[in-house]
């Protein structure tokens, strides 16, 4: 349309209006429902004028069809579908939502409005359905004669707002998820760390519904707070994280240890608002780091104490030997048996070993074939120590019978007999006896060998019994008579 | 100059070994004990020039026993495979024999405590 064409009254209507009073001036509207311009009824051209002046998207919808008049805060709404959608009826613009502005369309003309709240609306938009969320209010437009002839919309988009507040709730039900699943304590401290806000013990420790300025008594020892407080300070000055493992008074009264982080959460000034904190129980894992501990300076105190006995064996071994070799061999006989009592008490974890199956494994390196070895009566469990002092006495036995008793010729056998007796005053006494024959005439010995004073002071001393060897030429014999107790517990 | 002994060890190979490292220093043993018992009588009435203390008897720590010969002013040493560090703070800079120990250290642990 030529602008310097004299056009008296279109020229005067629309009045500003942006881009789309500039649309609304030069679209040729005879073919639409509205007609020429020129014609437009004055209550079209008020209410077109008013939204147009309105920096709030608005469209109005005119006639039955809802022919649609928007401005130029609408039209970015419309996005691709302006500048088509200016003077489209409304159920052909917005075809996807034909039958929601249907409803519009009968409420509005019947002199009714309405008005939705964050109402959300499939719209295609880039060519795809995607949902959106508006705030829409309409109310009907007045003809000259006082009829509804349009419906007038202002249209707030508010799909940025509710997929953050979506997204807000979202992360909320997520981080209510994550405490939920936790077995971790979580707790909120204040900024200075000297009120609890919260607690959820987890059982473990007592809960903390309201805050509280008396958490520290609660929960932690008074010895431990000083170092306790100068991490807390050491993170409120850095705004950094919070870590520290020390000890809490659990619900049930028992003393109990924690892991416990906690990070600021920080205002937009960079102020720490409040903590929030997780702390993992570590009773357990530190009850069993201290086992641990003790278990391997056992173990160390054992080793030592096995060399020393290496020692003592070759001092004494060695000490008097007139005959290298055969010493060499003694000794490294007592190493084995040594070993074979540790393989023992190994496989007890150190605690306690069958008396019996002391006895049997100390002798199986000595024993000929052919059953020349019998082993019968009550059997006791006895202690670490016990078992080590009877299979080194044992150990004695055997190679004295190999050397010079009973298994040093074909028939000769040894017969141990183990019982367990019950005194008059109660207590009980155990007592084992070795007693060999078929061997050859016995001697008594020109000196006494490490191995006779092994077996008779030594075990006599271990046990707290009595010890008796007999070189009666019929055969050799021992007898220990030991308080029952003392094997077993000493 | 011989000293009379006593040596608290519930150890008995080890008992013996300490005894024979002593006699061959020129030392008299008077007496060996492997109990807490024994060797706390022993300690309190032995005519006792040194004492070796082993630290741990049948379960039991010797401690008390330490505590007797302190008292009666009887120098000593422990000897024990745990090292200094499982002594009594009451009884620390007392001479401790690390098991196994030689029979120099002995020696040289007894030159120590005159």
């Amino acid at each position: 349309m030529d602008s310097e064409s004299p056009q008296p009254l279109t020229a005067r209507f629309p009045v500003g209006g942006g881009e789309i009073g500039r649309l609304i001036q030069t679209r040729d509207w005879t073919k639409t429902p509205l007609g020429p311009l020129d014609l437009w009824p004055q209550s079209l051209k008020t209410a077109t004028n008013m939204l147009l002046l309105s920096p709030v998207p608005i469209v109005l919808l005119w006639g039955e069809d809802g022919v649609m008049i928007y401005n130029d805060a609408y039209s970015v709404f419309a996005g691709s579908r302006h500048p088509d959608l200016l003077g489209s009826k409304v159920r052909e613009g917005w075809s996807e939502i034909a039958d929601f502005n249907d409803n519009v369309m009968k409420v509005g003309l019947s002199g009714k409005t309405l008005a939705y709240e964050n109402q959300e609306l499939t719209l295609l938009r880039h060519g795809s359905p995607a949902p959106a969320w508006m705030n829409l209010d309409y109310s009907p437009v007045l003809d000259e004669s006082g009829k509804p002839a349009g419906v007038i919309a202002i249209v707030v988009e508010t799909t940025k707002s509710v997929l953050a507040q979506r997204r807000l709730r979202e992360s909320e039900e997520r981080f209510r998820a994550f405490t939920t699943a936790t077995t971790d304590i979580v707790y909120r401290m204040s900024a200075d760390w000297k009120e609890m806000q919260q607690l959820d013990g987890r059982n473990v420790l007592a809960d903390t519904a309201n805050p509280t300025v008396a958490w520290q008594e609660a929960y932690l020892f008074p010895e431990d707070i000083p170092a306790i407080q100068a991490v807390i300070d050491e993170a409120i000055s850095s705004k950094g994280v919070f870590e520290c493992e020390h000890r809490v008074r659990r619900a049930d009264g028992s003393t109990g240890w924690v892991l416990s982080r906690a990070v600021p959460l920080l205002n937009d000034a960079g102020s720490i608002v409040e903590w929030f904190g997780a702390a993992t129980d570590i009773t357990e894992r530190r009850r069993k780091q201290q086992q641990l501990e003790l278990v391997v300076h056992e173990l160390n105190h054992r080793v030592k104490n096995n060399l020393a006995m290496v020692q003592a064996f070759a001092y004494r071994t060695f000490r008097d030997a007139e005959d290298i070799p055969r010493a060499l061999d003694s000794f490294t006989a007592r190493l084995v048996s040594l070993g074979r009592a540790n393989d023992l008490l190994t496989g007890e974890l150190w605690s306690s070993a069958s008396l019996k199956q002391t006895l049997d494994q100390a002798t199986v390196p000595h024993r000929p074939d052919g059953g020349r070895w019998e082993l019968a009566g009550d059997d006791i469990r006895v202690s670490a120590k016990t078992a080590l002092a009877l299979t080194m006495a044992f150990h004695e036995l055997g190679t004295n019978a190999v050397r010079h008793g009973a298994w040093s010729n074909d028939g000769g056998a040894v017969r141990v007999r183990c019982s367990l007796q019950i005194i008059d005053d109660g207590t009980q006494r155990y007592r084992i006896d070795w007693d060999e024959h078929g061997g050859p005439p016995v001697e008594q010995p020109k000196r006494k060998g490490f191995g006779t004073v092994l077996i008779q002071r030594g075990l006599a001393a271990e046990t707290g019994g009595n010890v008796e060897i007999s070189f009666a030429e019929r055969g050799f014999s021992f007898r220990l008579d030991a308080p029952a107790d003392r094997l077993r517990n000493e | 100059m011989a000293k009379r002994v006593l040596v608290v060890e519930d150890e008995m190979t080890i008992a013996m070994m300490i005894e024979d490292m002593l006699m061959d220093l020129g030392h008299e043993v008077v007496a060996t004990a492997a109990r807490l018992p024994s060797a706390l009588e022993v300690a309190a009435d032995g005519n006792l020039d040194f004492v070796v203390l082993d630290v741990n008897l049948a379960g039991h720590k010797s401690f008390p026993v330490a505590a007797v010969l302190q008292q009666r002013g009887i120098p000593f040493a422990f000897a024990t495979g745990y090292g200094p560090a499982g002594i009594d703070p009451a009884f620390a800079g007392r001479p401790v024999l690390t098991k196994p120990f030689t029979s120099a250290d002995l020696a040289a642990v007894i030159e120590t405590v005159g």
